[in-house]
């Protein structure tokens, strides 16, 4: 899984602009799917056909990442901006942000008062290098991502959008090696996760389905004076059952507890007290939607720097794959 | 139509979220010569069609514009003096001094005073009140205030919508009613151009307190196709260029994951090719207008956003240039004439 992973964290694909990594994704599982299509949202949907009968089963892992987005150039051609998603003005100070047609943009920030004090997003600009407006070669409305190359070290990955690339190559794997189970499985790449939850909203409409896992990542609280939060890397994929958005339906939480004893992958519960995912999305669609969450437990969650354990990683996958063959 | 006349009358008309009943005789009344059919949804949404020329089943353009307006509601009234709170984004720091129109059994006039500096304690001479300190006076005794006013009612602005110099207008409720004069000029000028799809016009209710009314409307109308019209932050003092966009210059598009940049794509060579000037104005993620909720709608909807700069939002002197609004409406209409029988606003990839 290492050169998709590679491949799919370091693909450009902020919220809303997906087209890239779409692509990316695209080719990766047209091998074998038995049908794919894109939805008006930009979703990138791929059904493994079942042998005929129920149920109808929904992956989502969200493609989209966090970004920025141009608000304004000025006439050194210095560029003002806006974070898409939960940017921190702290993990900006320093990085490098390239945006979709190859340009690289370095951030600077203003003199302030107090240098001491996190900056704010008005005193941060990009500088693409441009000497005026004239030959900036990016425009109002245009979108960057972070830039850091992925990186494999002892047990660990490391890159930007490992949320939720990492979900996307379990989902790939998954598709990759699932035969045929009772009912459809639908694998959605959702858009615009980061922003708005809207690209599985509207994914789970059309698709309909009985039961809807989200595949995404978490938090943890086994680094240095970390918030507590009882998810370890290396521990597992955690099995969601609550967090900032949602409490996970116990059918599904208890298919994915079965699942992962069924196939001996060492599993955690997850509690998260920030943040959500697609699942919060789905459960409300239509007359509702069971939904759950099966988790990577994921370092920096929104750094560019996004640390994930292989072993979690691989366990996902079996355990997808065992839950998809429970009726 | 005259726009500046059809910006007063839309400015002055009552219309609060949730109460939308004047505007929306105001609407229908503007709006029923212009279309071929017009009914109202459960929610109260005005939904209108213009018939487009190719053949059935017809692709549908759905316009947006909300016709629901902030404002007060009665929440008590002691010693004959009304207690109020606000319905929708109302900022409390402009009412002092307002003149309203409570609407109990009848209209009634009625004025927001406040205590005299010279009673006010000195720390609270400077500050912003609290909404308890608010009360709105009718000039009726207790006891007849009662008999008309239930705890409740409505109560709206009442301001005169007033040019002021450089083709600019002020009044109240331009957020949103500019837009729904942008809608109503582009159906009018629909009605003498040539367009294959169907346009539905939505004058839509209660999207200051939700997005509500947009999200049922999409529901119902399930278009191929979506533009809401709103307001933007206009240049004003002590906003940044960043921030906002120069009143008369043009309109705004929407860029951004709520938008689809096929749609985004169409209304930029529309206006191109009209020579009608707009900015881009980038937007992270929900847009906060009936745009979000409605490219959420049942699988989604490719949907655009055009937007007026106007200055002072959710204050009653809101400002718009009106030519702006002019220029929306021809983009819009013009927009709608572009689009070819098999157009579909996909994704390059869609197939």
């Amino acid at each position: 899984m290492e050169n998709l992973i590679r491949k799919l964290t370091e693909t450009y694909g902020p919220s809303g602009f997906e087209d890239t990594i779409r692509a990316v994704l695209r080719a990766e599982v047209e091998p074998f799917a038995d049908e794919i299509r894109v939805t008006p949202l930009g979703n990138l949907v791929a059904v493994k056909k079942g042998r005929g009968g129920e149920p109808r089963r929904m992956l989502a892992a969200h493609m989209d990442e966090i970004g920025v987005i141009v608000t304004h150039i000025d006439e050194k051609g210095f560029l003002r901006f806006t974070p898409i998603g939960g940017v921190s003005p702290l993990t900006c100070l320093g990085a490098r942000v390239r945006f979709e047609n190859g340009t690289l943009g370095v951030i600077g920030v203003e003199k302030r008062e107090d240098p001491q004090k996190a900056p704010t997003f008005e005193q941060l600009y990009i500088d693409v290098g441009a000497t005026g407006r004239a030959d900036c070669p990016v425009r109002v409305g245009d979108a960057a991502v972070f830039e850091r190359p992925f990186a494999a070290q002892g047990r660990r990955w490391v890159a930007k959008a490992m949320d939720d690339r990492i979900g996307c190559a379990v989902l790939v794997e998954t598709l990759r090696q699932i035969e045929p189970v009772a009912g459809d499985v639908y694998f959605v790449f959702s858009a615009q996760e980061e922003t708005t939850l809207s690209g599985a909203m509207t994914a789970a409409y059309g698709i309909e389905p009985e039961m809807a896992i989200a595949v995404d990542v978490t938090g943890t609280g086994d680094t240095p004076e970390s918030r507590p939060m009882a998810v370890e890397l290396g521990k597992g994929p955690a099995v969601k059952v609550q967090d900032a958005g949602m409490i996970a339906h116990p059918r599904v939480r208890d298919l994915l507890v079965q699942a992962a004893e069924a196939a001996g992958v060492p599993y955690q519960m997850e509690v998260l007290e920030r943040g959500t995912t697609d699942a919060a999305a789905t459960q409300l669609v239509r007359s509702g939607i069971p939904s759950g969450c099966l988790s990577i437990p994921c370092r920096y969650v929104h750094t560019p720097s996004e640390m994930v354990d292989r072993e979690d990683v691989e366990g996902a996958v079996r355990v997808l794959l065992q839950a998809l063959r429970i009726p | 139509m005259e726009t500046v006349s059809l910006l007063k009358r839309l400015s002055e008309v009552p219309g609060l979220s949730g109460v939308e009943t004047p505007v929306r005789a105001l609407v229908r009344e503007l709006w029923t010569p212009l279309v071929h059919e017009l009914r109202e949804d459960g929610l109260g949404n005005l939904v209108a069609i213009c018939q487009g020329s190719s053949s059935e089943p017809r692709p549908k353009l759905m316009l947006a514009a909300h016709m629901d307006e902030i404002g007060l509601r009665v929440t008590g009234v002691e010693k004959g003096f009304l207690r109020i709170t606000r319905v929708g984004g109302t900022d409390r720091r402009v009412l002092p001094g307002m003149e309203v129109t409570v609407h109990g059994k009848k209209d009634l006039p009625g004025i927001i005073g406040m205590r005299p500096p010279h009673v006010l304690p000195p720390d609270q001479r400077d500050k912003t009140l609290p909404w308890e300190e608010y009360f709105v006076d009718v000039g009726l005794p207790e006891e007849e205030v009662k008999a008309l006013v239930r705890v409740g009612d409505p109560i709206s602005f009442r301001r005169e919508a007033t040019e002021l110099k450089n083709g600019l207008l002020t009044g109240k409720a331009l957020d949103n009613r500019v837009s729904v004069a942008v809608v109503t000029l582009a159906l009018e000028h629909l009605s003498y151009t040539a367009h294959a799809w169907d346009v539905v016009a939505v004058a839509t209710v209660q999207e200051e307190v939700g997005l509500y009314g947009a999200t049922t409307a999409a529901y119902g109308v399930a278009p191929e196709m979506a533009v809401a019209v709103d307001v933007t932050f206009g240049r004003q003092a002590g906003v940044s260029n960043q921030d906002s966009f120069p009143l008369g210059e043009g309109v705004t598009i929407g860029v951004g994951p709520n938008f689809h940049p096929a749609v985004v794509e169409r209304l930029k060579m529309v206006a191109d090719k009209h020579e009608i000037p707009y900015k881009i104005d980038p937007i992270p993620g929900r847009s906060g207008t009936d745009a979000w909720a409605i490219q959420v709608s049942r699988e989604g909807v490719p949907t655009g956003l055009v937007s007026i700069p106007l200055r002072y939002m959710h204050q009653p002197v809101e400002t718009v240039a009106v030519k702006d609004v002019e220029r929306a409406g021809r983009l819009l209409a013009l927009l709608a004439a572009s689009l070819e029988p098999d157009f579909r606003p996909r994704w390059e990839d869609e197939g």
